[in-house]
C-alpha cells in the first residue's frame, strides 16, 4: 500500500527527482497530507522518540562526563544479570503457555458458528479492557492459600493441596498467562479464519490420516500466526511488572521492578537507563525476528507457487 | 471434518478446554465483583454474608480513593482530547492524502504499542524531571498520550476507510464548500468511530500503570498507582470494592462502543466493534 501512495506518476515527460517532488508538493493531497501528519509526527518526536533517545545518551554516560560501558557491564553482571535471565525466563514461559492455550481456543472459535464464535472473542476481548492490575488481584485472591482454587483442589482431595500457588513462580506464569491470552487468541484466530478448509479435506481424500493432515497441511499454514503470537507476547511480558511484583517473590524480580527500583528508591538513573536500552534492543531483536521469520514463509510460498 | 474435531472425544476434549480457558479469563474479574460484596472483603469467597460496606468506605472522610479517582478521570479526559485531535489529524493524513514517507511514519506511529512501556515511562520520566513537571496532571496526560494516539489513529484510521469517498465527491460536485462536506457528510459518518477512538483512549490512559507511576509524585497518584501501591504496601479491604468500579467503567465504555456502533451506520455485527482488536498491537507490525 506505501508502495503505491509513494510511487510517482507516470508522465510523459521523464522527470528528475527533484522536479517530480516539486510537482507532488504542489498537489493538494500532499499537502493536505503533510499538515494532517505533522502533529502526530512531531508530538511522538518530542514525547516519544527524544525520550528514548536521552535515555540511550544517560546510559553511555560517564560520572565525570565522557562515554563509558560501565553501566552496561554493571547491568550485565551480578545479580543484576540473574534479574535479566529471569526476565527472559517468564516471558519464555508466559509466551509458551500463551501460544498454546490461545491455539486451543482460537481452533475452538474458528471451528463455531458466528454467533457463538462472537460470543467467545467477546469473553477474549472485554477481559482485555480491564486493567491489568484489577485482573492481577483477582488472581491474588484466587490462588490464596485459602483461595477459591485451593479450597476446590483440597475438596476434591488432591493430594498435597493446597498448594503454595502465590509468590512464586506458578503464580507469576498464571498471572501474566491470563493478561497476554487475549493477544494470542485474536491473532491466531485471524489466520485461522484464513485457512482454506478443502485444502484439509483435500489432503484426507488422498489418504493423509488426521494427524498427518494436522502435522503437513494445518500447522504450515496456521505457522505464521504461531510466530507472530509467540513473539509478540514475548515481546509484551518483557517489559511488564505488575504481575511479577505483585504475584511473584523476590526469585521473580524482573527487570521492569529493577528499574522502577533504581529509579525510584536508588537515584541511579544510568543504571536503570542501561538496563531500559537493553529491554529496547530486546525488542527490536525480537521485531527483526518476525520480519525475518515473515521473508522466509513470503519466499516460501513463493517456491510453493512456482 | 478434519482436525481435531473430527471425532466426538475430540469435539468434547475441545469443548472442556475452551471452556476451561474461558473461565481462565472471567474468573479474576467475576471474584472481585463478588468479593467487593461480601462481608470478608479480602478472603473466602464465595461470601458468607453480603454488605455494601466497602462502597461507602471509599468516599468515606479521610479516604485516599476520591482525590486518586478524579485525577485519573481528569488525566483520562485530557488524554482523550489530545488523542482524538491527533488522531483525527493523523489518520487524515495516512488514509485520505499523499504522505511523503507515509511508511515510515505509520511505523513511528504504531512504535509505541511495541516498545516496552517502562522504557517509555522512564524516558518521559528524564524528560519532565528537569522541568519540574512530575506530579503535573499535564505531564502525565501527554505521557499517556503517546500510548493512546496510536490506537486512535488505527480506528479512526478503519473508520475513513469504511467511508465511500464519493459521497464527498458527490457533496462537492453538487456545490458543497469543504466545511460543509465535512460537518454533513464526513462528520456523522465518522462519528462511531470517533467515539470508538475517545474510549479507547480514555479507558488506555484510565488503566495506563508505567509511565503514571514515574511521572506521580507523592501527593498526586492516580487511581491504578495507588491500588498497585495498596495491594504491594498495606492491606486495605476498600481495594476491592475501587477494582470493581475499575471493573465497571471498562464493561461500561465497551457497551457504549457497541451501543454507537449499532445505532451509527447500521453495520453489521454490532455487538463486537472490529475496532477493538484494532487496538491490539501486533496485526499491523512496523
Amino acid at each position: 500500500m506505501a508502495g503505491s501512495v509513494l510511487a510517482p506518476v507516470p508522465t510523459s515527460a521523464a522527470p528528475t527527482a527533484k522536479g517530480r517532488l516539486r510537482r507532488s508538493l504542489r498537489s493538494r493531497r500532499t499537502r493536505s497530507g503533510l499538515l494532517n501528519g505533522a502533529p502526530i509526527v512531531v508530538y511522538l518526536l518530542v514525547l516519544f522518540v527524544y525520550p528514548i533517545l536521552s535515555t540511550l545518551l544517560l546510559s553511555v554516560k560517564g560520572a565525570r562526563g565522557g562515554l563509558t560501558l560501565h553501566w552496561y557491564a554493571d547491568a550485565l553482571s551480578g545479580a543484576n544479570l540473574g534479574v535479566l535471565l529471569t526476565t527472559l525466563r517468564i516471558s519464555a514461559e508466559t509466551s509458551l503457555i500463551s501460544v498454546v492455550i490461545g491455539f486451543l481456543l482460537a481452533y475452538a472459535m474458528s471451528r463455531l458458528r458466528p454467533l457463538w464464535a462472537g460470543l467467545m472473542m467477546l469473553i477474549v476481548v472485554v477481559p482485555h479492557f480491564i486493567s491489568a492490575l484489577v485482573r492481577t488481584y483477582g488472581w491474588i485472591i484466587l490462588l490464596g492459600d485459602h483461595g477459591v482454587v485451593n479450597g476446590l483442589l483440597v475438596d476434591l482431595h488432591v493430594p498435597g493441596a493446597p498448594f503454595q500457588l502465590l509468590y512464586n513462580e506458578i503464580g507469576v506464569i498464571i498471572g501474566t498467562t491470563s493478561v497476554m491470552l487475549p493477544y494470542t487468541v485474536l491473532l491466531l484466530y485471524a489466520v485461522m479464519r484464513g485457512v482454506d478448509r478443502r485444502l484439509l479435506a483435500a489432503a484426507a481424500s488422498m489418504g493423509a490420516g488426521r494427524l498427518v493432515t494436522f502435522r503437513r497441511v494445518y500447522l504450515p499454514l496456521v505457522a505464521p500466526g504461531l510466530v507472530n503470537a509467540a513473539v509478540l507476547s514475548f515481546i509484551l511480558c518483557l517489559g511488564y511488572y505488575l504481575t511479577p511484583a505483585l504475584m511473584g517473590g523476590t526469585k521473580q524480580t524482573v527487570v521492569a521492578a529493577l528499574i522502577d527500583d533504581q529509579v525510584m528508591k536508588q537515584n541511579q538513573w544510568n543504571g536503570a537507563a542501561a538496563l531500559g536500552v537493553i529491554l529496547l534492543l530486546l525488542t527490536f531483536a525480537g521485531l527483526s525476528l518476525l520480519r525475518l521469520a515473515r521473508a522466509i514463509g513470503a519466499n516460501a510460498r513463493q517456491r510453493g507457487a512456482a | 471434518m478434519i482436525g481435531l474435531r473430527s471425532t466426538w472425544t475430540g469435539r468434547i476434549c475441545l469443548a472442556v478446554a475452551s471452556t476451561v480457558i474461558l473461565l481462565f479469563l472471567v474468573m479474576p474479574i467475576v471474584v472481585i465483583v463478588v468479593t467487593s460484596f461480601g462481608n470478608d472483603a479480602l478472603g473466602s469467597f464465595p461470601p458468607h454474608s453480603w454488605t455494601l460496606n466497602w462502597y461507602h468506605q471509599l468516599f468515606a472522610p479521610g479516604s485516599k480513593w476520591p482525590g486518586a479517582l478524579s485525577l485519573s478521570v481528569l488525566v483520562a479526559a485530557i488524554t482523550t482530547v489530545f488523542s482524538l485531535v491527533l488522531g483525527v489529524t493523523a489518520a487524515t493524513a495516512l488514509v485520505r492524502s499523499d504522505l511523503p514517507l507515509r511508511s515510515a511514519v505509520y511505523g513511528l506511529v504504531l512504535a509505541p504499542l511495541v516498545i516496552p512501556q517502562v522504557v517509555i515511562a522512564l524516558g518521559l520520566f528524564l524528560l519532565f524531571d528537569p522541568a519540574a513537571m512530575l506530579g503535573s496532571p499535564i505531564a502525565i496526560a501527554l505521557g499517556h498520550t503517546v500510548l493512546a494516539s496510536p490506537i486512535a489513529v488505527l480506528i479512526l484510521m478503519a473508520t475513513l476507510r469504511g467511508i465511500d469517498e464519493r459521497l464527498e465527491d458527490a457533496a462537492a460536485s453538487m456545490g458543497a464548500g469543504r466545511l460543509t462536506i465535512f460537518r454533513r457528510i464526513t462528520f456523522p459518518l465518522a462519528a462511531p468511530g470517533m467515539v470508538a477512538a475517545a474510549v479507547f483512549s480514555f479507558i488506555t490512559s484510565f488503566d495506563e500503570f508505567f509511565i503514571s507511576q514515574f511521572l506521580s509524585s507523592v501527593d498526586t497518584t492516580t487511581l491504578p498507582v495507588q491500588v498497585f501501591n495498596v495491594l504491594q504496601y498495606d492491606v486495605d479491604p476498600t481495594v476491592t470494592a475501587i477494582s470493581a468500579v475499575l471493573i465497571a467503567v471498562a464493561v461500561l465504555a465497551l457497551a457504549l462502543v457497541g451501543v454507537v456502533r449499532r445505532l451509527g451506520s447500521g453495520r453489521e455485527n454490532g455487538l463486537l466493534p472490529v475496532d477493538s482488536a484494532a487496538a491490539l498491537p501486533g496485526n499491523e507490525v512496523p
